[in-house]
């Protein structure tokens, strides 16, 4: 009865919006919109390209001006906060509000994540601000994925290495801001070396799905992003969702401490696409997503290169590759919040469940896999699941790439046995402690893995061996520091980042990590409270980042009290 | 037997456990809904099921609790139970979340009220917590440019109700989550002032905030209630 009269008034007030909405806030500025049209050109106008549209304004003008955001949404046809909460969410972005404001013409990023702010980052940043005046910025940056070349500075998109002040200011001076040049292993070398003739047999039915799920089952290997689940019984789980099937590789290596992937990126980039194309071929899937840290420039450039390199001339029918690229943010490497990142949003981690194997890239079931673990894929095939699980130490199974950096000689990626102890890895394949440092203790997974002191420096390092003591290996990123490092600095700085990166979403990681960040400022701790802290992080916190930010604290007060009473 | 009739719950039903009593759940209901349906009120603040379309987003995360056989607490507005299920919202290991997270949440609050009945105050005084020992943030400057809504981020606790009351409830689309991490914050377009931004003045928002920070312009605060006043009665 009242029908036609609720929707005339609903409809009368709908009008009234658009009416009044047209002349309040913001206005587009037509010169702005014209100069994003231009930009943009043919990128097709898609929210899950918001991203991508922002980078491109970004590296046109050094920045992205707000009367650009406006026309940018209106180009996309989103409101203007949806596309400032996105930019104004990742670090990358630089946001300038004042129309008459320059953009500064150059920025060098100084990292100061654990190992760089243990070999010298805070005095180099110092060094360098102030040198050029506004023109030059100098940033502090979460980890760069540099740490075995501590302190590194990159410069616009150059990463300089055992960076001082004098070789920056050199770079600075030539101008040298493009990104390194890579020299991989390219498509051509790859499929010389017998590259892709695995997955094109895969393809054209020399191989069946079983015989190559079991073979990764028993294989043994697990996730090498951090979590470890078993990548074959993920393969077979994700194959058996309904409806169609996404893979979602993650390439947002950022943890502090970790190289490992870029290190494999750099080498031999088609042996994880290939992995890649395997998963895609054993889940029954036609969409690749490649999601790469935008700290990885001359990686990006290399990559599209070479994916190029390989659709132009297929050795089988490809499915669609979808490189993207991240824009500054850590948390974008959670699995669930690398997925809103795909989708052009801000990369905060989703609730479970829906687990992200069955409602993950635009709701579709996803595979989602570390790129290191799908690096391993073609050996296991070739050579067969007991190879690589015949490997290991101390009764444990598989080969781990331990990203070593500290106080060692040799500093790298290490490809050693799982289960090797740290004192074993050091002493066989980091050269030894550096001369004048003794071991103290270290950190066995990153930044979130927890610290560990020199006397237990004989446990073996894998997943679920480091649990008792309160740590976990994650990406096997092995930070090693000694009698000249203070363990609770180390563990303010762990912090620090978390604070930083934190998405912001959940009260025990948003508020939780500043206020940690701000009590272990304080010679003494305060045991009690930061106790009562860690526990609401570690119980209540949605993702890894908020669960895992207290461990290093956490070792400090149970490995380390002296320094802290 | 006869009574086996009785026992068999009707389809889409749910039996399971709430801090040691048998309860039933239907259809979609969270643990967080079936609880009040048995007058079981658990803490919540970035949820109000009360304001239509306002959905769950279980980012506070002061509803949480235990289910046991699983490692982290989770958040009851978000979680369905299943059969058999054994859920505790009152156990040591929950209630210290609950309390936790109000604390952390309590210790950047301003001085200064702007309602008469905070979400975030009432539950601070139902569940006990103390005096905050955590200290206070650098506070953000008030913003009252707009003539019908005051904008008091002092009190905000980043629930993002308002977000999804002129988002997905109105579709105005003016509030957003900007920045990240201790620097997130409620903005309105792109950090304008809300007076200067593309806000109707619907209210939605107003009347989604548990805390005040949004509140009805030129209304003393003993005259303003956060949420209408409703559930004032609510014991955890």
């Amino acid at each position: 009865m009242n029908v036609s009269v609720d929707a005339a008034g609903i409809e009368g007030g709908r009008r009234r919006k658009r009416k009044r909405a047209m002349a309040k806030g913001r206005q587009v500025d037509p010169t702005a919109h014209n100069a994003v049209r231009e930009v943009l050109g043919d990128l097709p106008r898609r929210r899950d390209l918001l991203l991508e549209c922002l980078h491109r304004l970004n590296d046109r003008f050094g920045c992205l001006r707000v009367e650009h955001l406006a026309a940018l949404a209106e180009e996309l046809r989103l409101s203007m906060t949806e596309v400032y909460e996105v930019a104004s969410f990742y670090h990358h972005f630089d946001i300038i509000r004042d129309p008459q404001a320059e953009a500064p013409a150059l920025t060098i990023r100084v990292c100061d994540s654990i190992t760089c702010a243990m070999c010298g980052a805070e005095d180099l940043a110092r060094a360098l601000e102030g040198r050029w005046g506004a023109n030059v910025r100098i940033q502090r940056v979460s980890c760069v994925g540099r740490c075995e070349a501590a302190p590194v500075a990159v410069v616009g998109n150059k990463p300089i290495r055992h960076a001082t002040a004098g070789t920056v200011a050199a770079a600075v001076a030539t101008h040298e801001v493009a990104p390194e040049a890579i020299e991989p292993v390219t498509y051509s070398d790859y499929c010389r070396g017998g590259g892709y003739r695995l997955w094109a047999d895969c393809v054209n039915g020399k191989r069946d799905r079983e015989s190559v799920l079991k073979t990764m089952e028993d294989s043994s290997l697990r996730g090498l992003g951090g979590a470890g689940f078993p990548t074959g019984r993920k393969w077979r789980l994700v194959g058996k969702e309904p409806g169609l099937r996404v893979v979602a590789i993650n390439i947002d290596e950022g943890e502090p401490g970790t190289f490992k992937d870029r290190h494999y990126l750099e080498h031999d980039p088609h042996r994880f696409l290939e992995g890649a194309l395997i998963a895609a071929w054993a889940i029954d899937s036609r969409e690749i997503y490649l999601y790469l840290r935008d700290e990885y420039a001359a990686c990006r450039v290399m990559l599209e290169r070479e994916l190029a390199a390989l659709q132009a001339d297929p050795p089988a029918a490809l499915p669609n590759i979808h490189l993207r690229r991240g824009a500054g943010a850590y948390i974008a490497g959670e699995e669930s919040a690398m997925i809103e990142s795909i989708e052009g949003r801000r990369a905060m981690p989703r609730l479970r469940p829906p687990y992200v194997a069955q409602n993950g890239v635009f709701g579709l079931a996803t595979l989602e896999q570390n790129m290191e673990t799908m690096h391993w894929v073609r050996e296991i095939l070739e050579r067969g699941p007991a190879w690589f699980a015949s490997q290991g130490r101390h009764g444990r199974k598989g080969l781990r790439s331990f990203s070593l950096s500290g106080r060692v000689r040799k500093p790298g990626v290490h490809l050693a046995p799982a289960g090797i102890t740290v004192r074993e890895l050091i002493d066989e394949y980091g050269g030894g402690m550096q001369d004048g440092h003794e071991l103290y203790g270290y950190f066995p997974g990153g930044a979130s893995g927890g610290i560990l002191p020199a006397a237990k420096a004989d446990i073996p390092l894998d997943f679920d061996t480091l649990q008792p003591y309160g740590c976990f290996i994650g990406s096997a990123a092995i930070i090693v520091f000694s009698q000249h490092d203070r363990a609770r600095e180390l563990a303010r700085n762990a912090m620090r980042f978390f604070a930083h990166e934190s998405c912001g979403q959940c009260t025990p990681c948003r508020v939780g990590t500043v206020k940690a960040a701000g009590l272990m400022a304080a010679r003494h701790w305060d045991r009690e409270l930061l106790d009562d802290l860690s526990q609401v992080m570690v119980d209540a916190s949605i993702c890894g980042l908020g669960q895992a930010a207290p461990n290093a604290m956490n070792c400090v007060l149970r490995y380390f009290p002296d320094e802290v009473a | 037997m006869a009574a086996q009739a009785q026992d068999v719950a009707p389809a889409g039903t749910v039996r399971f456990t709430l801090d040691g009593q048998d309860i039933e759940a239907c259809g979609d209901e969270t643990i967080w809904q079936a609880a009040r349906r048995h007058g079981v009120l658990i803490p919540h603040l970035c949820y109000k099921p009360d304001q239509e379309g306002l959905r769950a987003d279980g980012n506070c995360r002061v509803c949480m609790c235990e289910i046991e056989g699983e490692r982290l607490l989770q958040p009851s507005c978000w979680r369905k139970p299943v059969d058999g299920m054994r859920v505790r919202t009152r156990s040591g290991r929950a209630r210290h979340a609950q309390k936790m997270v109000l604390e952390l949440l309590q210790a950047d609050m301003p001085d200064e009220a702007y309602v008469a009945d905070s979400r975030l105050e009432h539950w601070v005084r139902a569940l006990e917590v103390g005096t905050p020992r955590f200290s206070q943030r650098v506070q953000p400057a008030a913003d009252l440019s707009h003539p019908a809504i005051a904008v008091n981020l002092a009190a905000c606790i980043q629930c993002t109700l308002c977000v999804r009351a002129c988002r997905e409830v109105q579709g105005n689309d003016v509030i957003g989550f900007a920045l990240r991490g201790g620097e997130a914050h409620i903005d309105f377009d792109m950090d304008d002032p809300m007076g200067a931004s593309t806000c109707v003045g619907c209210g939605e928002c107003v009347a989604a905030c548990p805390t005040g920070a949004l509140s009805n312009a030129g209304v003393p605060p003993e005259r303003q209630h956060a949420w209408q006043g409703q559930e004032s009665e609510a014991t955890p």
